[in-house]
């Protein structure tokens, strides 16, 4: 254990590598923090069917438009449901169809309560129930000649407070998930492999300690320094870009149980790697490419449903994804460890080979 | 020059070791005895094979055959054992340069599960002043001191020093020697590869002269002189009793010169 904090010394009196390993994914929080990459989609809108009747569906169906270039993505449940998952932000607003929908003689009025800050879709929501109302106001047919749009159907819109969940509350324990990974590969990498050009891994060598107790003491070492960074990262995402990190003492749990395994995997990665490497110049190559696919497919910066399906069937089994879900689970929904347990046994499960593969190929020279 | 008393037992016993790289045969079937308390030269021009087999002994290569025993110890069967009651000083290595003296000399005797007294190691060594310094900060001639220092934290029983004086210039080198004379004073036995003929003689009980593999004498440096001696060899230059590097001491001193 000497070791490891000899190792804790070293790596906090080269100050300039404390300062690099956490700036460059802060800046990358920063920027990307501040653009909104989320885009325009079609509006997730909830419906609410009170009145279950063949004009109620018809609706429905005028809602949805035809095919793939859907108007509306339309999720139909009861009140409740779509409530909450409107408060989650997964919808952007909920139609409420009343009971005495399109009655004779009488003026429906369907509630919309839209995500207040959801303008766009909001609008977009809107002018797609008008045209079907109108559509649906001329197919009925059976109206008086007096009676207009406005007699027959309103609208009645309501605006909801949601809580915050906008790209940067899915980027910043992203990021922090990423931090880990580049601290794990390309810190040890580099501080192993310049050990092993120095001739100081030999000079450990010609000592009775063993590769397996050195090792262990580097992911010891490094597992601290990674704990760390990764509150960092979070703690100032909830400052600067105000994500919602956490909250209970459980969701914190999750994030350094997270922190501490995918600490642990990425760092035998490293270890791994700088076994692997020949030279101090094949070193860094090795480890991008290993990286660098990692941190653009892992949901990193962007959710993984975006990517086709083959590939998304690859990519949910990566260190690195496991990784990113689960801090974000434990970050934003507070995720207890029961139930991160996919995530936790995809990231156990890598350690456990990725370790075993660092021991075979570690080289004191 | 310390006296030379024959040690009553071997420390290092090894019979008929061979290394091979490839093609090349590094070691080639040399056995030799290394007595309990004498400072044991390997001598040899580059390639001879001096610190294949130096590392064989310390248990960082293993011999393709042959025997090597430490201090009674099979070093093939169980290096760590080896290792453990051994101080090793290898060529070309540096430290941990992010530490302070004092916390190498500390770390390494925690490799040997050892409390050390990393001041009285570092007096011993002439660094006092340096300990809390960092190890990139020192001088060539300090680094080969720090790692004689290191090489001491476990108290060994034999001491290897590969090529301690390469590189450094006269006064580091006499204060070099000086060093090793006293440690083998304080008990341990030292094994020193060198290829400084003036070296060996001053420090070394007893030298084994490699050249490609194989040993081609042995014998202690008066014996071997001697012998060659008696086959009517002589020197084409008539020796004086002062050469170029007395000149140079006695122009420079023997103070070392390390103010970084």
């Amino acid at each position: 254990m000497a070791l490891t904090i000899a190792s804790l010394k070293m790596y906090f009196r080269n100050w300039q590598g404390v300062f690099w390993s956490l700036f460059f994914p802060a800046v990358i929080m920063v920027i990307f923090g501040f653009i909104n990459f989320g885009g325009f989609n079609a509006p997730d809108v909830g419906v609410v069917d009170m009145s279950k009747s063949t004009s109620s569906t018809r609706l429905m169906t005028l809602l949805g438009g035809s095919g793939s270039d859907e108007a509306l993505n339309i999720t139909i449940g009861n009140e409740e449901d779509l409530s909450e998952k409107l408060d989650d932000g997964d919808l952007d607003a909920i139609f409420i169809i009343p009971e005495a929908f399109a009655a004779e003689s009488s003026r429906s009025l369907i509630s919309v309560r839209a995500d207040a800050r959801k303008l766009e879709e909001k609008a977009v929501a809107l002018a797609v129930l008008n045209v079907a109302l109108n559509r649906l106001f001329l197919e009925i047919g059976d109206v008086p000649a007096e009676f207009v749009l406005a007699n027959r159907f309103g609208i009645e819109e309501s605006s909801v407070e949601v809580d915050e969940e906008e790209f940067s509350d899915f980027l910043v324990p992203g990021i922090a998930a990423m931090a880990i990974m580049q601290a794990g590969i390309f810190g040890v990498v580099f501080s192993l492999v310049r050990f092993r050009a120095q001739g100081v891994l030999r000079r450990l060598f010609a000592t009775p300690i063993g590769a397996n107790h050195f090792l262990v003491g580097q992911v010891i070492t490094r597992l601290t320094i990674s704990l760390v960074q990764a509150y960092i990262l979070l703690i100032a995402g909830a400052l600067i870009l105000d994500v919602s990190v956490g909250g209970s003492v459980a969701a914190w749990l999750s994030l350094t149980v997270m922190a501490l395994l995918g600490g642990a995997l990425f760092i035998s990665l490293g270890l791994a790697i700088s076994g692997l490497a020949k030279t101090e110049d094949t070193a860094a190559p090795l480890s991008n490419i290993i990286a660098l696919p990692m941190m653009f497919m892992s949901g990193i910066f962007f959710p993984v449903d975006v990517l086709p399906s083959a590939m998304q069937n690859v990519v949910q089994f990566l260190p690195l994804t496991y990784l990113a879900d689960g801090m974000r689970e434990a970050a934003l929904d507070g995720s207890s460890l029961l139930e991160l347990g996919p995530e936790l046994l995809g990231l156990g499960i890598w350690t456990i080979v990725i370790f075993a593969v660092a021991t075979r190929v570690f080289k004191w020279e | 020059m310390s006296s030379k008393s024959v040690a009553d037992s071997d420390v290092i016993q090894v019979e008929k070791l061979v290394k091979r790289y490839d093609e090349l045969v590094a070691v080639n079937g040399i056995s030799f005895e290394v007595h309990r308390g004498e400072i044991f030269g390997i001598l040899g021009p580059n390639g001879a094979g001096k610190t294949t087999t130096v590392e064989i002994l310390e248990g960082m290569r293993e011999a393709d055959s042959g025997l090597a025993l430490v201090d009674g110890i099979d070093v093939k069967s169980d290096p760590r054992a080896v290792k453990s009651i051994i101080g090793v000083q290898l060529q070309s290595v540096q430290f941990f340069d992010q530490l302070k003296l004092h916390e190498l000399v500390s770390l390494f005797g925690s490799l040997y599960s050892r409390k050390v007294d990393a001041q009285e190691l570092l007096a011993r060594v002439d660094l006092t002043e340096k300990q809390d310094a960092l190890y990139k900060t020192l001088s060539g001639g300090q680094k080969q001191r720090l790692s004689v220092a290191v090489a001491l934290v476990n108290d060994p029983v034999v001491l290897f020093l590969d090529e301690p004086t390469t590189g450094l210039d006269p006064q580091a080198r006499r204060h070099m020697w000086e060093l090793i004379s006293s440690i083998r004073d304080s008990g341990a036995t030292i094994v020193l590869t060198t290829h400084y003929m003036e070296e060996a003689e001053e420090l070394c009980d007893r030298v084994a002269i490699m050249d490609a593999g194989k040993i081609v004498r042995l014998g202690s440096p008066l014996e071997l002189v001697e012998e060659l001696l008696a086959t009517g060899f002589s020197k084409d230059r008539e020796v004086r009793p002062a050469d170029l590097e007395d000149v140079f001491i006695h122009h420079t001193g023997h103070a070392l010169r390390e103010s970084s």
